[in-house]
């Protein structure tokens, strides 16, 4: 009976007409942002997330949580329609759901992509409603040793799922962690990386580095291309609801991707976009004919479609649970929390049960917005599709600098934030996935201290990370997990799954 | 060595170097000498007691090994070139531009003005934007971010030039 109380007191908080219009607003900016190419959810929601200093904490995550999943279903409508994937989470969604829009199949391919989101997040939301409270008493069990270890595993996994080369992203990941030390020395007190800069003895924001590395470096890299021909189906959508053909094809790809997005969410560096690549090459390896893929499958809109938004909700789970950050969004989620004052972990749960209740309830509230913000309203989306990205950079640029700005009210986190944009841009022209660095940026003063108070534990030694069983086992984990992507069968493997096609 | 084949050998090195890999090793090793630099005082301490400069210079170390592991990989014959981004000088430097001004004349000049400059100076960034265009796009933001920020959440930003 816990878990029912549990959703009633959730439901109490999401019910609210504040956090009603909270996860409306939420989704609404996800969906939009979701259709937009050239933005996408870290960018935006670094931006807001200065704004909700100004909100109740509840609203505040309600809110940033809506704009991820939203970004999910957003993204699929450019996908299907234009061929550009909105988000790189929708980028296998192009392949066969294009091909439907082109053979004047678009409403199916937009309804089945709709539905298959919002089973999926119905089935997500309802997993992390039960798997959170036991793994949040796991957690709490945990001592600075395990906690290191644990995140230790966390940033090799998160490596190891992440596309590209492995040793750039670990080298991203030190990165990432080494501008978390920027600042003062918590411990010490001594000043580190700071240049004698006033501004820096605080450290850097986690969201003044993510709205330069994922906004301004993302307005940088879309500008330096030659902007690319969009051709919006012209074709007015007729039939927004699949045909009974659509469901007998696509009933059993949902249930698969759904299933295989919740478990790759909860992974760290799991999340939304390796679930929807996953899940496209594993409905292509069920397929009794697998040829159709490529030429308008419902199979292939469903199945990654549901994974994406499963994959998206279930990473909630380890940042709830654990304060761990699976994937860069949800390392902002941290940021939000600290924002307010609220230290992440498992005591969240027990200490704040309408926070955490709340904002589960609030999923499956916004799913269900979600689903009527899609599909009735298909056509303003496609309208917005029409806005050249020519106008589109220098809005997003100036709420970018108005984000930041409003981080702490000062000019210099603006300049902070240009010169990241322009760090943002050169990494990725050099094929470096920024994602892993934020999360080592949000995991680097954690870990330290994590690993300073274990040394004290154990009176500097440290063997205590192999005496301590739980310890030990992460750690084994981690190492098995990179010596398994570093033999050459699975490294092929593994680049295949980020193929598209 | 006969001249086309010192001058393929030249091309050979400049190809290299546009490669993401060496460059991405190189920019990594050069961080991580850069942050071994900085932190040359910063006491290490031990590991029980660790000082202020214990995990910055570890991780500075672990990121040297790590760039030039990523070196060596780029220059490997089988690896990939630099994909070309004509427009990207302008780019960088209109969109960096556009933010510094912002962050200088916000506070002093009022959100009317920072945005003005911020359009103006961020159109440059691409040949696309007309002039007209720009000063439209400008109008529309100002509304919008006034309807917003000032109306909306009500934020202690200067709308106008404070005398």
């Amino acid at each position: 009976m816990e878990f029912v109380d549990n959703l009633a007191i959730g439901f109490g908080v999401a019910l609210t007409p504040t956090n009603l219009a909270f996860a409306f607003l939420g989704a609404m900016v996800g969906t939009l942002i979701g259709v937009l190419p050239g933005i996408g959810p870290i960018a935006t929601i670094a931006m807001l997330l200065p704004l909700t200093f100004h909100l109740e904490p509840v609203s505040g995550l309600i809110m940033l949580a809506g704009i991820f999943y939203g970004a999910q279903y957003g993204g699929s409508t450019t996908a299907i329609l234009v061929n550009l994937p909105g988000e790189t989470s929708s980028v296998v969604t192009c392949i066969d759901g294009h091909q439907m829009a082109r053979q004047g199949r678009a409403g199916s391919a937009l309804a089945v992509a709709a539905l298959s989101s919002f089973f999926a997040g119905c089935i997500s939301t309802g997993l992390i409603a039960a798997f959170a409270p036991p793994l949040s008493r796991i957690g709490q069990s945990f001592g600075a040793p395990e906690y290191f270890s644990l995140m230790v595993l966390g940033l090799v996994a998160a490596v190891v799922l992440a596309h590209g080369s492995i040793v750039k992203a670990v080298a991203m990941i030190v990165l990432g962690l080494l501008f978390g030390l920027v600042g003062t020395d918590g411990n010490t007190g001594g000043t580190r990386f700071t240049f004698d800069i006033r501004e820096l003895t605080d450290g850097i924001d986690v969201a003044t580095l993510a709205i330069g590395i994922f906004g301004v470096g993302e307005i940088i890299s879309n500008l330096a291309r030659p902007e690319e021909q969009r051709a919006v189906i012209a074709k007015k959508i007729t039939r927004l609801w699949p045909t009974g053909d659509d469901f007998r094809h696509s009933w059993r790809a949902v249930l698969r991707g759904t299933a295989l997005g919740s478990i790759l969410g909860v992974l760290p560096g799991g999340g939304a976009t390796l679930s929807s690549f996953a899940a496209y090459a594993l409905e292509k390896k069920c397929s009794s004919d697998p040829s159709r893929f490529g030429r308008g499958a419902v199979e292939g809109v469903a199945a990654p479609e549901s994974a994406n938004n499963a994959g998206a909700q279930t990473s909630f789970i380890p940042m709830l649970t654990l304060g761990i950050p699976g994937n860069a969004v949800m390392a902002l989620m941290i940021g939000a929390l600290t924002i307010h004052g609220i230290q992440p972990g498992p005591q969240i749960m027990t200490e704040r049960p309408n926070l955490f209740w709340g904002m589960i309830a609030s999923m499956w509230i916004g799913n269900l917005m979600l689903v009527v913000i899609n599909l009735p309203l298909i056509g303003i989306w496609v309208q917005l599709l029409k806005v050249p990205y020519r106008f589109l950079y220098l809005a997003i640029l100036l709420f970018c600098a108005i984000g930041v700005y409003t981080v702490n009210n000062s000019a210099s986190a603006v300049m902070l934030a240009a010169f990241f944009g322009v760090v943002g841009f050169v990494l990725m022209k050099l094929d470096c996935e920024p994602a892993p660095m934020i999360l080592g940026f949000v995991l680097g003063p954690l870990m330290e201290e994590n690993l300073r108070r274990a040394m004290k534990i154990a009176g500097g030694d440290p063997m205590i990370f192999a005496q301590r069983p739980i310890s030990l086992g992460l750690l084994i984990a981690a190492a098995l997990l990179l010596v398994i992507v570093a033999l050459p069968a699975i490294r092929g493997k593994r680049e295949v799954v980020f193929q598209k096609g | 060595m006969s001249d086309s084949g010192r001058h393929a050998a030249s091309r050979l090195n400049w190809n290299m170097l546009a490669r993401p890999d060496v460059l991405s090793g190189l920019l990594f090793i050069a961080i991580a000498a850069f942050g071994l630099w900085l932190s040359r005082h910063y006491p290490v301490g031990t590991a029980l007691r660790m000082g202020t400069g214990y995990v910055p210079r570890l991780l500075c170390w672990i990121l040297l090994g790590l760039g030039v592991i990523v070196l060596i990989q780029g220059m490997r014959p089988t690896a990939l070139p630099l994909s070309p981004s004509p427009m990207a000088w302008r780019a960088v430097l209109s969109v960096t531009a556009a933010l510094v001004t912002f962050g200088l004349s916000l506070e002093r000049l009022g959100l009317v003005a920072a945005i003005v400059l911020l359009t103006g100076i961020g159109a440059l960034a691409t040949r696309a934007l007309r002039p007209l265009e720009t000063a439209l796009a400008a109008l529309g933001l100002i509304v919008l971010c006034w309807a917003i920020f000032i109306f909306g959440l009500g934020l202690t930003i200067p709308v106008w030039p404070e005398w």
